[in-house]
């Protein structure tokens, strides 16, 4: 396996007194910085960065990463991934049906939209048996779909209720007589685009969105919802965001399993990695201990690529380069002198600075 | 929370220390025997009919009523399985999405407790088997209690399902540090500064004991069970290895594969038998241990019934508003409890969260339900 950012060697992301690359030019507006380019890249592909995703953009002006990566294949995968997630549709009700599957490279291509793709999860057969019943499926549409609590409108309900029975009914103000008109009904409500424009952007800043803006957000989104890229771009370009960075936010168990393989193996964990690991994670309502266990598993699985400690020539570098990596921020002059301390202690590997840095909390946000 | 490893034998013995040392294993509230209480969500929705109605699915069952106390008709709320499970543990019906992935505003049975006696996160425990919506039970977003007030949650299936079981086999396990390594360890972790955006639920040293519980349970046998109610079957058995091993305070089990009654109505009844049986194991568990046997308390309660009439897939919804959805059956099994006495009259399924509170000595002062009547001997 090819060695990466753990080795002693030096890498792109060296001490700002070297000259570092991608930085040849003067400063770009809004340079990204490690904290700006590994939470951007969560925020956007699920991931930190890649070790030539760090070589590549360190330094570079984040409006071009977005231009880059906001709407491309990889975006709209993991757009796809935080839907299933949020209906509920993982381990063995996850959609396997080739509908589902395509939605990102549609998405891609500019032949759908958020709705469009939204409507046709909640149209899948995955969908219908993970959420049986009349009671259950229209519950779950007005909750999930159109951001109702259905025991303030059980005549709503009931409504719905006897239109998945195949009766006909006004539904949210427009008739439907089968199953899928509940979902459509739901979908093309205005409320679907206010539900939708929360959800999403307390995915990328951690609050619900102000009052006046969510307004004008959901406008938006509801008579164009193919600009929900272009949104996500102007988010991601704010000083709310910048603040959000700074403040960080705890990872989910899946950003965290997808972190711990990219981090540490510089790759992704393939889709029965990745669902094993978070489907444990989501077992514990504290899932931090788990998280050392299963960082720990990996470090010593030996499948990381560690470097002799003999051949750290500048420890203090190497622990430098690590805390940019793993926690994507600089390490104050403490923690340095405080690392390189315990590291000339003979019993202090390199595996050792390694656990407490991916067991370390802190290392659980982003 | 890293720990050097250790084997069996010490974390057994590490366990009974903790178990030893633990605040407020005084005899509970008023001079009662209960130290412990096992509150079980016998979730999902279950109708009386397949368990008190039909004695021969719920031995077990049966055999805790003639010991204990049977409430024949306890009223819960059609909140979704989330909001009804829920509000057995707040003690206050509040509705949830079905589907919400959200924690609840009211303070949890398991928040009261801690709070009130000052426990610590590893002495009060939720076993559940419906995956990640269900940690939410753990704790409230109240400002007042919530994630250092919670309960340690631990999902059978989630965690324990044979896939993630082989991706230890696979990796290996984590290897032993030597003292001075572990040291060193600690020494550099403490030395990272910065913002901590997690709210951890548990101490450090709470987190290094869960760290142990987690690998001694996937060398257990809890991965390899199988079958419709394996979800169940799996934090039942967590649950059981809990009460054994720590000896905790308060233990919740939320069990939810009778949910299979929505396309199959014998699977159901499968499920209702075979979480039963499960259930008799954990109580022979309890009545084989010398501390649990005359200290502990077991309460059980689905949180919702289910439809009246087979649906057109002969199966069984839950959303008709008849009795056999709104009112279950619960029974109470417990050294200070009555035996063999049947209450007709209605109680609440929230009533059990003050019940829990009360038995504990613990103070719920945010229910809006009663402790259960004539409970007591």
């Amino acid at each position: 396996m090819e060695q990466h950012s753990l080795t002693a060697g030096r890498g792109p992301d060296d001490p700002p007194t070297t000259s570092g690359a991608g930085q040849t030019h003067a400063s770009p507006a809004r340079p990204l910085g490690p904290a700006e380019l590994r939470t951007a890249t969560c925020d956007l592909l699920g991931r930190p960065p890649l070790r030539a995703e760090r070589e590549a953009w360190l330094g570079k002006a984040r409006h071009e990463l977005l231009e880059q990566w906001v709407g491309g294949l990889e975006f709209w995968e993991n757009w796809l991934e935080e839907q299933l997630y949020f209906f509920f549709l993982i381990d063995n009700f996850r959609p396997e049906s080739e509908g589902v599957l395509a939605l990102p490279a549609e998405l891609a291509a500019g032949k759908l939209d958020v709705r469009e793709a939204t409507q046709r999860i909640a149209l899948s057969a995955s969908f219908d048996q993970r959420n049986p019943g009349a009671d259950t499926f229209v519950t779950v549409v007005m909750e999930q779909l159109a951001g109702m609590t259905v025991q303030k409108n059980v005549r709503e309900l009931e409504i719905g209720k006897a239109i998945y029975d195949g009766a006909s009914g006004v539904f949210l103000g427009r008739t439907g007589k089968r199953q899928a008109d509940i979902i459509d009904i739901a979908i093309r409500h205005r409320a679907f685009a206010q539900t939708f424009v929360v959800r999403e952007y307390a995915r990328f800043f951690g609050v619900e969105p102000p009052r006046k803006e969510l307004a004008a957000w959901t406008n938006q989104l509801h008579s164009a919802p193919a600009e929900y890229a272009a949104l996500v771009r102007d988010w991601l370009l704010s000083p709310e965001w910048e603040a959000r960075v700074r403040a960080r936010l705890p990872m989910s168990n899946r950003l965290f399993a997808r972190a711990l393989y990219v981090d540490l193996l510089d790759r992704l964990p393939d889709a029965d990695e990745a669902r094993r690991m978070r489907s444990a994670l989501d077992g514990m309502s504290d899932s931090g201990p788990l998280r050392s266990v299963l960082a720990r598993i990996l470090i010593d699985s030996g499948a990381v690529k560690l470097p002799d400690k003999r051949a750290i020539t500048d420890p203090r570098r190497w622990i430098w380069e690590q805390f940019r990596v793993l926690l994507g921020r600089e390490a104050s002059e403490d923690e340095l002198n405080a690392f390189v301390e315990a590291f000339a202690a003979p019993e202090c590997r390199p595996a050792t600075v390694l656990y407490a840095l991916v067991t370390h909390p802190q290392y659980q946000s982003y | 929370m890293l720990t050097p490893m250790i084997d069996r034998r010490t974390f057994l013995a590490g366990a009974a220390a903790t178990t030893l040392l633990a605040p407020q294993l005084s005899a509970s509230a008023q001079g009662r025997k209960t130290q412990r209480v096992v509150l079980v969500a016998f979730a999902g929705g279950v109708r009386t009919r397949e368990t008190f109605g039909s004695p021969g699915n719920v031995p077990n069952l049966l055999g805790l009523a003639k010991e204990g106390v049977l409430y024949k008709r306890v009223k819960s709320s059609n909140l979704g399985h989330y909001g009804a499970s829920l509000s057995l543990f707040t003690g206050v019906a509040e509705p949830r999405g079905i589907r919400e992935n959200g924690r609840g505003e009211e303070p949890t049975v398991f928040e009261y407790v801690r709070k009130s006696l000052g426990l610590p996160a590893s002495d009060v425990w939720i076993a559940t088997s419906g995956g990640a919506q269900q940690t939410n039970y753990s704790y409230s977003v109240n400002s007042d209690y919530g994630a250092r007030f919670g309960a340690n949650t631990v999902d059978g299936d989630g965690l324990f399902n044979a896939e993630f079981k082989s991706i230890v086999n696979s990796l290996g396990r984590p290897k032993a540090l030597d003292e001075r390594e572990a040291a060193l360890l600690a020494r550099m972790k403490a030395a990272v500064g910065g913002p901590d955006a997690r709210k951890a639920l548990n101490s450090p040293e709470s987190a290094a004991q869960v760290e142990r519980f987690i690998l001694e349970e996937l060398t257990g046998g809890t991965a390899d069970l199988r079958g419709p109610n394996a979800a169940d079957a799996k934090a039942i058995r967590v649950a059981r290895n809990l009460l054994v091993l720590f000896k905790p305070r308060l233990v919740a089990i939320v069990l939810q594969n009778a949910d299979i009654a929505h396309t199959s109505f014998n699977g159901y009844v499968d499920v209702v038998r075979q979480n039963d049986a499960a259930l008799g194991d954990l109580m022979r568990a309890i009545r084989a241990d010398a501390t649990l046997r005359d200290s502990t308390a077991v309460i059980v309660c689905p949180e919702f019934g289910r439809d009246r009439d087979l649906n057109s897939r002969r199966g069984l919804d839950h959303g008709d508003g008849s009795e056999d959805l709104e009112y279950v059956t619960a029974v109470a099994w417990g050294p200070d409890f009555a035996r063999d006495r049947v209450i007709e009259e209605d109680v609440q399924a929230v009533d059990l969260c003050p019940t829990v509170c009360d038995l504990l000595g613990a103070g719920a002062p945010r229910v809006k339900a009663s402790r259960l009547p004539r409970l007591f001997a």
